[in-house]
């Protein structure tokens, strides 16, 4: 079996939003939709603080709350753990984005544009109607990750497979690959690592991992 | 040039995609950490779409070939409905921040035409104006950038003769000032790194590397930090780069000398000598070298070379005498003479000298971590840890082997920030990191700290070639002469920079380095000796907003209303261009085409494997009337009876290559006819034909179709080049460290100079040229610019920072939706950053509206409280307040620029100042 799923090291994310821009051009998501994006977060009191730069979105979790409640079944999880919307079946009632425990789903009720009412060319290119009053999240680059698959490529090895928030980080935070593959990248990062996934406590068995630090030497 | 029988060539081919789409392969220069290699995805309807990394440049890219964010703002900038449209005319004579400019669209030509008989009016009556100045002056934005998009205007520039490019945009106040000039003065770094790839120890003292190294700096401090690198940042708020740091040490404001001193003081002062390099000092240094009662060095009488004490057969002789070994420290007697500024005797005889070396034990013995403690607000234990965490980390001793050659490991290196660079303190700043840096032998040598561009020597992209010899053992340097017979007491350009800078020398790049806001500054008030300072009757922009970038912004703008002519290459409207007579859209970014060296070593961590050349090419059709740079240059010079000389510059390598050469045994010659007017295309050709025999000996000759295809090409660039220990130690040259006698020497001839002309106006600038720089209370001169603005000092308790913003810095990119949506993401793009507790003792909550004064302006913002600021700090993020750029002028954030005064008394000697300046808060809503 196969589980895609997206590391992020936190020791490397410097949080400049090169994914979110990278994610918004590949997916075309209108403004202030950001299916991946980096929070700036700070730790403690002054002057024993520490400032985090922690990037989220859809952690296509194993046990979905936004699949759970959603009435319309159009929130699917496929069998390698990618968790998906049918516009076609979506209603448009939000019970996901309110069950989502990482605010990754976004709905947005109206065409809205970067300058104004009307599309620059590039939108106007790109709009895709079929997403308005539906719910939207990170796809975890999907279309990529298939049409890579069907060229043989590795996703998260071969840029043309890989979701466009990883190509994109210029601090080699983000990575992605198939976490029941005890030899893929992200399996390494993860024997290697110390990590966390966010809100575990939940049950939602995330497929986003936070790497913070090395493993002790002879940690297993 | 390389031998190329042991150079591999590297080819980047494009990748193709599905029919009806396809990537073009070009580059974003928006910021000086690029260029970032990037293709751009055009459907099938011709339209620009996706930006994604060029992943063919990831084998020869110091950051994996990855792409900045600012780059994705490309697709926006091009399609922006707020660009300008079409050339535009004003048609309001009246100029003023109040005044509607009535801006109307005319033609290219007529556009052209009235520029080009503007230009040959002023030609026609001279180029000099009545005080000996340009009367045609440019202006354009941050650290070169601009060089990389205006195609073949530098020819136009070189063809037209004298002009003033000293009108300063940000030079100065918002850049590395000091480092700049001291920096290439020492080591030929106009712009200072860390050897980041094997630096295990890194203090930076406010160096925003990860949110202005571009994506090379954060790669590899990103790849440092996992494999271990221990960066201490030291900075009154907690920046990005403080967040992936391992330790954020919270400094008073501009008090990074002090803390500086304290940790050369421990390590001269706590430790054993042999910690220290002393053979690097001994025989790479100035060390040494003896000086006299009157703090020049003594000199032998014959040769006037300095001399040392030669400890092995116990007599003093000149320092560059074989076999000996050179005493640090102590007192000696000497057959010698001294000789201080303008040659004069001092003294001669039998002389006592002391190594330099002991001088400086000596200067450091007052600056202990407990006396700084008080001055920097970090405890004393705190400086002493971090010092020995240097010594220790610096591995004295150790060395490694690169490219065949061995050389010193150093892997500690400290960096600087811009405002511990620019303004007073910046001088003690950078000569206190060098001195570190020479303590241990990591000057210039692996893991230390390294210059990794010169501007202000020749050439321009070849440090190591930079290397002359120079008097007294150390390298060359293009000081302006201070010497009576030389001196220009008339300046060739408004901002004075031969007249007053000695550092800033007199090639290309000196103009931007000068007072460059003197050019503002004394437009109405020239002070006493110089030629009274005049409006340029013409000027050029481009890629700079001087009413949003420099100082004092409201007084310059004020200025600028009176300019008569003005030209301005627009990409929209904006505050400086708002006072244009001309306004020409240019083609933007994707648009355009141009060829640009990359690799080698260029700004900041620009240090590459690979050299070579890039392509920024057409992907799309301009989306608007604008012309490409290279068509509006060739115009403006055929117009103006310039073709010819226009011509023969390219022809010389103006826009980046020379078109005729010879190397490994290949001649080539793409010269232009002179005579004629070329397309773009043409020029473009003959530039990458140039380019590739420049590569390849003239093995090959690819023309721009190639180019277009491929986007770059490169050759590998020895690792070795990044270290320049190496060179000197060939050409038998010394670091010019710690002791500064030729600078004290130039400071003292430059003082009589002045003095001869009645200019007294300069002393205290005077003060900053000494041989071991002493601290002085530099807060206090913040403070003390609040009485002279009519206010009490008590009554403005707060200091007022700027930091970078990643998504903006240097990109010129405020109008573009997409950067502000993602930029937002980061604390302090919406208001002022102050700390939490600060904040609750004013009864101030989030978001609440808060007033921040001096006595001259004030300015509002939202209250962002964040605990990573100290709590007598305010920091606001980029340079906001834009009151005619569309889309940014809505977004309600101010800027420290209009509050921060232009002054005199808070300029240094190298003529900058520091972006700071002490402020009061209060809530107002």
């Amino acid at each position: 079996m196969t589980r895609w799923a997206m590391v992020a090291d936190l020791r490397r994310c410097v949080g400049c939003q090169t994914c979110t821009a990278a994610c918004k051009h590949t997916n075309a998501t209108p403004p202030e939709v950001q299916w991946r994006r980096v929070l700036d977060m700070e730790v403690g009191e002054y002057p024993e603080v520490q400032r985090v730069f922690v990037p989220v979105g859809c952690m296509h979790c194993a046990d979905p709350p936004c699949m759970h409640v959603c009435p319309s079944t159009a929130t699917k999880q496929r069998a390698d753990g990618i968790v998906t919307i049918d516009y076609d079946l979506c209603i448009g009632c939000a019970y996901c984005a309110v069950a989502c425990p990482y605010q990754a789903r976004y709905k947005t009720d109206a065409p809205s544009f970067a300058y104004g009412e009307g599309p620059i060319q590039s939108e106007a290119a790109r709009f895709d109607d079929g997403r308005i009053g539906v719910a939207t999240k990170c796809t975890f680059c999907s279309d990529r990750v298939d049409a890579g698959l069907e060229q043989g490529l590795t996703p998260g090895i071969d840029p043309q497979a890989t979701p466009a928030c990883v190509n994109s980080c210029i601090a080699k935070a983000l990575h992605f690959g198939d976490a029941e593959d005890p030899a893929s990248n992200v399996s390494q990062l993860l024997a290697e690592n110390q990590f966390f996934r966010m809100h575990e406590e939940l049950g939602t068995d995330p497929g986003f991992y936070y790497l913070w630090d090395k493993k002790a030497e002879g940690a297993a | 040039m390389k031998n190329l029988s042991t150079v591999k060539l590297v080819e980047h081919p494009a990748k193709t995609l599905d029919a009806g789409t396809h990537k073009l392969a070009t580059y974003c220069y928006q910021c000086v950490a690029g260029p970032d290699l990037l293709t751009v995805k055009v459907n099938d309807q011709g339209v620009a779409t996706e930006v994604e990394p060029n992943f063919a440049a990831e084998p020869v890219h110091p950051g994996g070939g990855k792409v900045c964010v600012k780059a994705y703002g490309l697709v926006q900038k091009l399609y922006n409905p707020n660009r300008v449209r079409a050339p535009m005319k004003r048609t309001n004579p009246k100029k003023g921040r109040d005044q509607d400019p009535g801006f109307v669209p005319i033609s290219w030509d007529e556009a052209l035409d009235t520029v080009a008989k503007k230009l040959l009016e002023v030609r026609a009556k001279g180029l000099l104006d009545e005080s000996g100045y340009p009367k045609v002056a440019t202006s354009f934005g941050g650290g070169g950038t601009p060089q990389s998009y205006m195609g073949s205007f530098p020819a136009f520039l070189s063809a037209w003769g004298p002009m003033d490019m000293g009108f300063g945009s940000g030079q100065g106040v918002k850049c590395y000032h000091s480092e700049h000039l001291y920096g290439e003065f020492w080591h030929r770094g106009f712009t200072v790194s860390a050897d980041t790839p094997h630096c295990n120890y890194n203090i930076s003292c406010g160096a925003n590397i990860e949110a202005s190294g571009g994506v090379a700096g954060v790669w590899r401090h990103a790849n440092a930090r996992e494999r271990g690198i221990k960066r201490v940042q030291v900075e009154p708020h907690l920046s990005v780069t403080g967040a992936c740091s391992a330790e954020w040490v919270p400094i008073k404001p501009k008090t990074d000398p002090a803390f500086l001193f304290a940790l050369i003081h421990v390590m001269l002062h706590e430790h054993a000598r042999e910690r220290l390099d002393v053979d690097f000092l001994k025989h790479h240094t100035s060390s040494p070298y003896l000086v006299g009662p009157n703090g020049f060095y003594l000199r032998d009488r014959e040769t006037r070379k300095p001399l040392v004490w030669d400890a092995k057969n116990e007599k003093a002789v000149p320092f560059d005498t074989a076999g000996i070994n050179p005493a640090l420290e102590g007192s000696y007697d000497a057959e010698a003479i001294e000789i201080g500024p303008d040659a004069q005797t001092l003294g001669e005889g039998d002389l006592v000298g002391e190594p330099a070396f002991g001088r400086l034990v000596a200067h450091m013995r007052a600056y202990s971590p407990e006396w700084a403690s008080g001055i920097c607000d970090v405890k004393a234990e705190t400086m002493r840890r971090i010092a020995n965490e240097y010594l220790d980390a610096a591995q004295v001793g150790a060395t490694v082997e690169v490219n065949g050659r061995r050389l010193r490991y150093r892997p500690v290196a400290v960096t600087l920030g811009k405002t511990v660079t620019n303004g007073w303190g910046g001088y003690e700043s950078c000569w206190a990191r060098t001195v570190l840096a020479a303590l241990v032998g990591a000057l210039e040598t692996v893991g230390g700290t390294l210059g990794t561009t010169v501007r202000l020597n020749r050439p321009l992209n070849e440090r190591h070639k930079s290397v002359r010899k120079g008097p007294d053992g150390f390298m060359a340097y293009p000081l302006n002469p201070t010497d009576k017979e030389h001196w220009s007491a008339q300046p060739n350009i408004r901002n004075a920079y031969r007249s007053m800078v000695p550092l800033a020398g007199d090639g290309p790049w000196s103009q931007a380095l000068g007072p460059t806001h003197f050019s503002w500054m004394f437009l109405d008030q020239t002070p006493k000796g110089l030629p009274r300072v005049t409006l340029p009757e013409v000027w050029f922009l481009y890629r700079t907003n001087p009413a949003i970038s420099f100082w004092d912004t409201d007084g310059i703008t004020d200025k600028m209303a009176r300019f008569p002519f003005v030209v301005a290459f627009a990409y929209t409207r904006d505050e400086t261009n708002h006072f244009a007579d001309i306004l020409l859209p240019d083609a933007v970014d994707l648009e355009s085409l141009q060829l640009i060296r990359i690799g080698g070593s260029k700004f900041i961590e620009q240090f590459w494997e690979h050299e070579g050349f890039a392509l920024r090419q057409p992907v799309v059709a301009p989306a608007v009337n604008a012309r490409d740079f290279t068509d509006i240059a060739t115009e403006l010079a055929a117009r103006t009876g310039l073709l010819e000389k226009y011509n023969a510059a390219i022809n010389k390598g103006v826009v980046g290559v020379a078109l005729k050469g010879e190397a490994d045994g290949g001649q080539w010659d793409f010269s232009l006819d002179t005579t004629l007017v070329h397309s773009r295309e043409t020029i473009w050709d003959a530039v990458c034909r140039a380019a590739s025999a420049e590569l390849t000996g003239g093995q090959e000759t690819h023309g721009l179709d190639w180019w277009k295809e491929h986007g770059l090409r490169t050759r590998p660039f020895p690792r070795v080049d990044w270290y320049l220990q190496p060179t000197l130690e060939e050409m038998g040259l010394r670091f010019e460290l710690p002791y500064q006698e030729r600078l004290y020497r130039v400071g003292q001839e430059l003082g009589k100079r002045l003095h001869e002309h009645d200019m007294n106006w300069w002393d205290t600038q005077l003060a900053e040229y000494q041989t071991l720089p002493a601290w002085k209370d530099f807060p206090k001169l913040w403070e003390e610019e609040v009485g002279r603005m009519g206010g009490r000092a008590e009554d403005y308790p707060f200091w007022l920072l700027t930091s970078r913003s990643m998504q903006y810095a240097w990109g010129g990119n405020v109008g573009m939706q997409m950067i502000k949506e993602v930029a937002n993401n980061i604390a302090g793009h919406q208001g002022v950053i102050l700390n939490a507790r600060a904040a609750e003792d004013r009864g101030i909550a989030e978001g609440d509206m808060v007033e921040i004064a001096t006595p001259k302006a004030n300015v509002r913002a939202k209250a962002v409280l964040r605990q990573g600021i100290r709590p007598d700090t305010l920091l606001l993020l980029g340079q906001f307040s834009h009151w005619a750029t569309p889309y940014a002028k809505e977004f309600g954030m101010p800027s420290m620029n209009s509050l921060v005064p232009m002054s005199l008394p808070l300029t240094d000697a190298t003529g900058s100042g520091a972006d700071l300046v002490r402020v009061s808060l209060r809530k107002v809503g």
